[in-house]
């Protein structure tokens, strides 16, 4: 126990110098518990694959129901009698016993043929020779437990008998009795003393997720996955006080420090990840490994002294740490509920504000923000309205009464030639319906997205503090946003800021309005295929609008085998859409041969950074299927040619 | 190794500056940036007091706006920053903005004063090769690439009607440089912060030495009209014609 | 009225004479000033052109790199002879020479103008170009203009002009030799997107890194061209990325901005749309790029860049 102690402590002292989190994180108490009961006990994201599920889930079961075992066999150390009480010396505890240390054992074996028959790559890098020890481990626990309990059964000293167990003690009943004896104390010692070397092989292997597995789906962030907690910077405070970003191990959260012990090395999320499957270095669970190393690294041997050496690029490289998408497929994938965007853009966050570095090509976005235009393409503010040549928009100006629907073009609508067709077909759709609607115009700014997926948090709390001014001096209450990404800060980040609206994206609002009789689309009858635009779907949950809208106009979706909440991004996310692509594919044009491979005619998308990114992945393959906005595709189908 | 760097306050760089009614460009109260051309040279010079020890100096001339441009100079990394502002100043011409420049650099003897070729705004050219004249400095125009040999001599490579040179000119000396003599760094948050610790000297023209006389323009506009409109560019298929066509396009602008 | 000519080893730059024609078009008795090696044979030709009268030296020092030779020596000139004004093209030399001498003379130095109405007032396009301004030119004479290239046809009127040889004036001060280190021919690399009149530009529908050289091939033709690339030809690895144009790469400003083969997307325009005209060449009618053009074709560039460039020596003659 001392030695398990000793492995431990410096895990928990990394814990103590760890940050603290924003204790409201996790979210409201029942809310949490409710998490506990379907992830934890009931396994939920386990089974987002069948086998492996099952088989985790009857190790992980039959574990707890084998725990109070443990005790039996420690007081039974003392006193061969001994028992638990009340259900120690039932038969159907027997039986329960049993029917769960055989369901380990499926169990384990079931987890030995995915690792050595089957092989899945979301193993590589992973530590395979760990993992064969720990179930080494706990078929030798298991059976040592079968076997105790067998001797127990023939001695007489037990009435807890289940099918195995009992079998297994008619077996041995013809022995002596002092064999037996000598068996019963030598496998009850064997037991404990299994499970003790288990104790202390705990907490320097990844199995410590046992212990933190719990804890970490209590601590993990509630509400849309799309919100990123904010870092508040006042450039007035003292140099000390100045929190911007995670540069060593101690500026990293309790919970983010949890999140590195807690992971198990499966790499479900590195399959999933749209950087890694298309060559690129990143790779979450290889992140995850990487950074517990270091950390772990920094305190093997000691107790309390943190190493404080900067983790980029000691534990992770630059590259690494840019090549994410923050797609959020991995933090859906992980069963522990290790929140690795989170961390990546922390680490951003210290890399561009506080040391300036990031792929120079990013320096564009930044300087375009940050310059009069504000905005990542460096156009003038004066071409926000551009768009809108020949269209009757109203643009609300200082002291004009709100209108009752603002709607926020966003910079990929007013400035890209493609997406400037979604926000047309957007704005004349809304005025077809009757709907009050009203524009910025040049007081629109960038919702500060690309600067804050990028690290720059400084550069987004100006323009949030500034837009949400705007908005409220104007009196805005409803916003209708066609850009995912503008519609995920609006919704979920500016409250942060002040700014509390109802906003809506423009696919629920169209098919509200379909839904409604507002809009009467004819039926095009077009083979299409929908792209769920992660900021959207995976992190807002939207996944119906925009199929809504797609069943009024061309009929059924031809579905791709990476839909809904397994979408793969199309790769613009994370401020990714200003930087150079590295890796043996590039993500749009994978994501656009999947799309194609449905057969469809059409890909319908929801954000204008999935339009561009899929219509150029259109341009390079020469011939597929046309790219196109919901709210084009309803355009076409409603109004008159125009 | 001190080196000077020229910096200028420009409005709209992204977009079109406009004309006031006195037929000047409108500074004050637009929105502008330090001038994306003078970040490069701005930028050699730091990696050049980086490496070889010393301080960088922005120096600046224009409305009280243009201290933002100063700011970011200091934000990215240089020790000092200077801007002259007086109303006595607006619309200058390059004469008089040279006459301030050089009277602000001479006390700083820098070895190395660095301008860009042209200014976003203006694209004159002119004046940072008058500040040379004015402060009897050799000058280097044109560089692509710039270094300090032995902290005595700027090496550069500058280009010229007949291609390219490789040029050695003693310290102190003037260089205007292009476009990718370096990749300007992104000022950090810190960067930023430190800034406004780092002295922002104000000279006055009476601190300069610089009378009413020396700061008179020569010039005035006297009129402004608007140019033809380019008519709305046509769209033609390829024909037999087409290659005519283009050719004539080039002769109408002078290119051949 | 003077003109400063420059001068080359292989003789005079064409420049003088668009300078000259304009000068003569203001007032008779036109000087033109030729300092440089090379200079000498420059005489006759400047001559033809309409100047009265030559300043000629050849000293080899006046080649030196900072001008400063040539300055003080054309200041010399200038106080001897006091001119109204003296036009200069808008060369290398001919900034560097002005720059210095409106140190030295105190007089209104006016860039990048497009005419000359009169001695004292000066046209030039500004802004963009969107915007024209007349500016009176006052303050110690001369007055110095620099003219935009190309702003007059050359006309060769006969006639022969005096010469006047000078001596050189040393710059006061110590002396600081900038030298020459090595030099350098254009032909290798051509001038840099920077500063290149004409920059011809190739995207995705080049189909390769030979499509290149239709463009190579095409600027030879018009000379004074810079070949540049969309995002989509750099990343094919069909070109470096010193060649890119556009938000990531280079923005460039030239008088005619031709682009075969590139769609015109928001990234590569931010890069070029600055240009004083452009001409597109794709085969897609819808390419954003046509809305940008002044001209554009839609049409296969493999067939209109070789009749282009075909065009364009039957009309230079080169």
């Amino acid at each position: 126990m001392v030695l398990a102690w000793r492995r431990a402590s410096p895990r928990i002292a990394t814990l103590r110098a760890a940050r603290p989190d924003d204790p409201e994180r996790g979210g409201p108490t029942a809310e949490r518990a409710a998490r506990e009961l379907v992830e934890v006990i009931g396994q939920r994201k386990l089974f987002q694959r069948l086998v492996p599920g099952m088989m985790h889930a009857a190790i992980f079961w039959g574990f707890v129901v084998l725990l109070p075992t443990i005790a039996e066999a420690a007081t039974a150390i003392v006193d061969p009698h001994a028992h638990l009480p009340l259900i120690g010396d039932t038969a159907w505890f027997g039986w329960l016993v049993d029917v769960f240390a055989v369901a380990v054992l499926v169990g384990v074996v079931t987890a030995v043929a995915i690792r050595k028959v089957q092989r899945p790559d979301r193993f590589r890098g992973s530590h395979l020779e760990e993992a064969d020890r720990i179930l080494l481990m706990i078929t030798a626990i298991v059976i040592s437990l079968l076997l105790w309990q067998a001797m127990r059964i023939a001695l007489g000293l037990t009435g807890a008998e289940g099918p195995v167990s009992g079998w297994l003690g008619d077996l041995v009943d013809g022995a002596s009795t002092g064999a037996l004896e000598a068996a019963e104390r030598g496998l009850v010692w064997a037991h404990l003393l299994l499970v003790l070397a288990f104790l202390v092989y705990l907490p320097g292997s990844k199995h410590l997720h046992i212990v933190t597995a719990a804890p970490n789906v209590w601590l993990r962030k509630s509400g849309p996955g799309g919100r990123l907690e904010p870092l508040r910077i006042d450039l007035e405070a003292p140099e000390e006080d100045l929190r911007l970003g995670a540069a060593v191990a101690t500026d990293l959260t309790k919970k983010q420090t949890l999140d590195l012990f807690s992971c198990t090395e499966c790499g479900r999320c590195q399959d999933v990840c749209p950087a890694w499957t298309t060559g690129k270095p990143l790779s979450p669970k290889l992140l995850v490994m990487d950074l517990r190393d270091h950390v772990a690294a920094g305190t093997a041997g000691q107790t309390g002294e943190i190493e404080l050496q900067p983790l980029v690029p000691n534990a992770v490289t630059d590259e690494v740490v840019w090549d994410c998408v923050t797609c959020g497929a991995c933090v859906r994938e992980c069963p522990v509920d290790i929140e690795h965007v989170d961390t990546i853009v922390d680490l951003r966050r210290n890399l561009v504000m506080a040391e300036s570095r990031f792929p120079s090509e990013a320096g564009a976005l930044l300087r375009g923000v940050e310059g009069p235009g504000e905005n990542p393409w460096g156009q003038p503010a004066s071409a926000r309205m551009d768009w809108a040549e020949g269209l009757d928009v109203r643009v609300l100006a200082p002291g004009d009464a709100a209108p009752d629907v603002l709607f926020w073009v966003g910079c990929a609508g007013a400035f890209d030639e493609r997406a400037r067709e979604a926000t047309r077909s957007t704005v004349r759709l809304l005025q077809a319906a009757g709907v009050d609607v009203a524009v910025l115009g040049q007081r629109e700014s960038c919702t500060g997205d690309p600067a804050r997926r990028m690290g720059h948090e400084y550069l987004f709390q100006t323009l949030a503090e500034g837009n949400v001014s705007t908005l409220n001096d104007a009196g805005v209450t409803t916003i209708v946003a066609s850009c995912a990404h503008c519609f995920n800060t609006l919704a979920n980040e500016y409250p942060d800021y002040g700014g509390t609206y109802e906003v809506v994206h423009h696919s629920e609002f169209l098919a509200r309005l379909v839904q409604e009789g507002g809009l009467h689309p004819s039926r095009d009858s077009v083979a299409v295929t929908y792209h769920d635009a992660c900021y959207l779907g995976r992190h807002n949950g939207n996944y119906d609008a925009p199929r809504d809208v797609l069943g009024a106009t061309t009929g059924e979706i031809a579905e791709m085998p990476r839909n809904r909440e397994r979408s793969f991004c199309c790769g613009a996310g994370g401020a990714r859409f200003w930087m150079e692509e590295g890796g043996d594919a590039r993500i749009n044009e994978t994501r656009y041969e999947e799309a194609a491979s449905t057969g469809a005619d059409v890909v319908a998308t929801a954000c204008p950074f999935c339009l561009v990114m899929l219509d150029d992945a259109s341009s390079a393959a020469g011939a597929g299927p046309e790219v196109a906005d919901v709210a084009t595709l309803l355009a076409r189908s409603t109004l008159p040619k125009g | 190794m001190d080196i000077a760097v020229l910096v200028k306050w420009v409005p709209e760089p992204q977009g079109t500056p406009t004309l006031g009614p006195d037929h000047l460009l409108v500074r004050e109260g637009a929105d502008g940036a330090l001038d994306p051309g003078d970040e490069y040279g701005l930028e050699r010079a730091l990696q050049l007091v980086e490496r070889d020890g010393g301080e960088v100096t922005v120096v600046s001339m224009g409305p009280e706006v243009a201290v933002a441009a100063v700011q970011r100079g200091l934000a990215m990394g240089a020790g000092r920053g200077v801007l002259v502002t007086d109303d006595a100043l607006r619309g200058a011409d390059t004469l008089v903005s040279a006459r301030v420049l050089a009277a602000t650099i001479g006390p700083i003897g820098a070895d190395l004063v660095v301008a860009a070729v042209e200014s976003t705004d203006g694209y004159t050219g002119t004046l940072p090769i008058t500040v040379a004249e004015l402060l009897g400095l050799p000058s280097v125009t044109f560089a692509t690439s710039v270094d300090i040999v032995d902290g005595s001599h700027l090496r550069a490579e500058r280009q010229t009607a007949a291609g390219a040179e490789v040029v050695s000119s003693p310290l102190p000396t003037l260089v205007t440089v292009t476009t990718g003599v370096a990749e300007p760094r992104y000022p950090s948050l810190k960067g930023v912060m430190a800034a406004k610790s780092k002295p922002l000297d104000r000279p006055s023209l009476a601190d300069l030495g610089l009378g009413a006389d020396d700061v008179r323009p020569s010039q005035t506009v006297a009129s402004v009209e608007a140019a033809p409109v380019k008519a709305g560019g046509r769209v033609i298929e390829a024909g037999p014609e087409t290659a005519a066509e283009i050719a004539d396009l080039l002769a109408e602008a002078r290119v051949i | 009225m003077w003109i400063w000519a420059d001068v080359a080893p292989e003789g005079v730059v064409s420049s003088a004479f668009e300078l000259l024609t304009k000068a003569r078009a203001i007032g008779s008795d036109v000087g033109a000033v030729a300092l440089g090696p090379g200079a000498a044979g420059a005489a006759d030709r400047l001559g033809e052109h309409g100047a009265a009268r030559v300043y000629t030296s050849d000293d080899e020092r006046l080649a030196e790199p900072t001008s400063r030779v040539a300055a003080h020596t054309l200041a010399a000139l200038v106080a001897e002879h006091s001119p109204g004004i003296v036009l200069f093209p808008s060369s290398y030399r001919g900034r560097d020479v002005a720059g210095r001498l409106q140190a030295i003379t105190g007089s209104t130095l006016m860039a990048n103008a497009v005419d000359l109405p009169s001695i004292d007032r000066a046209r030039a396009e500004i802004l963009g170009g969107t915007t024209i301004v007349e500016v009176d030119l006052a303050g110690p004479s001369p007055h110095l203009v620099l003219m935009r290239p190309r702003s007059f046809e050359p006309e060769a009127v006969g006639g022969t002009a005096e010469v006047v040889t000078v001596d050189i004036v040393e710059p006061p001060g110590r002396a600081t030799v900038v030298q020459v280190v090595e030099q350098t021919e254009a032909a290798a690399d051509g001038p840099s997107l920077d500063g290149a009149k004409v920059v011809l530009a190739g995207g995705r529908g080049l189909g390769g890194p030979d499509g290149f050289r239709l463009l190579e091939e095409l600027g030879d033709a018009i000379g004074d061209t810079a070949i540049g690339a969309s995002r989509a030809a750099v990343d094919a690895g069909w070109v470096p990325y010193a060649m890119q144009i556009g938000q990531t790469g280079s923005t460039v400003k030239p008088e005619v901005y031709l682009a075969a083969g590139i769609s015109g997307a928001l990234q590569h325009a931010v890069g070029m749309k600055g240009s004083r005209r452009i001409v597109a060449i794709t085969k897609d009618p819808e390419a954003p790029i046509l809305k940008l053009a002044d001209l554009g074709v839609v049409g296969d560039l493999f067939q209109v860049l070789p009749s282009l460039t075909e065009e364009v020596r039957r009309r230079t003659g080169r």
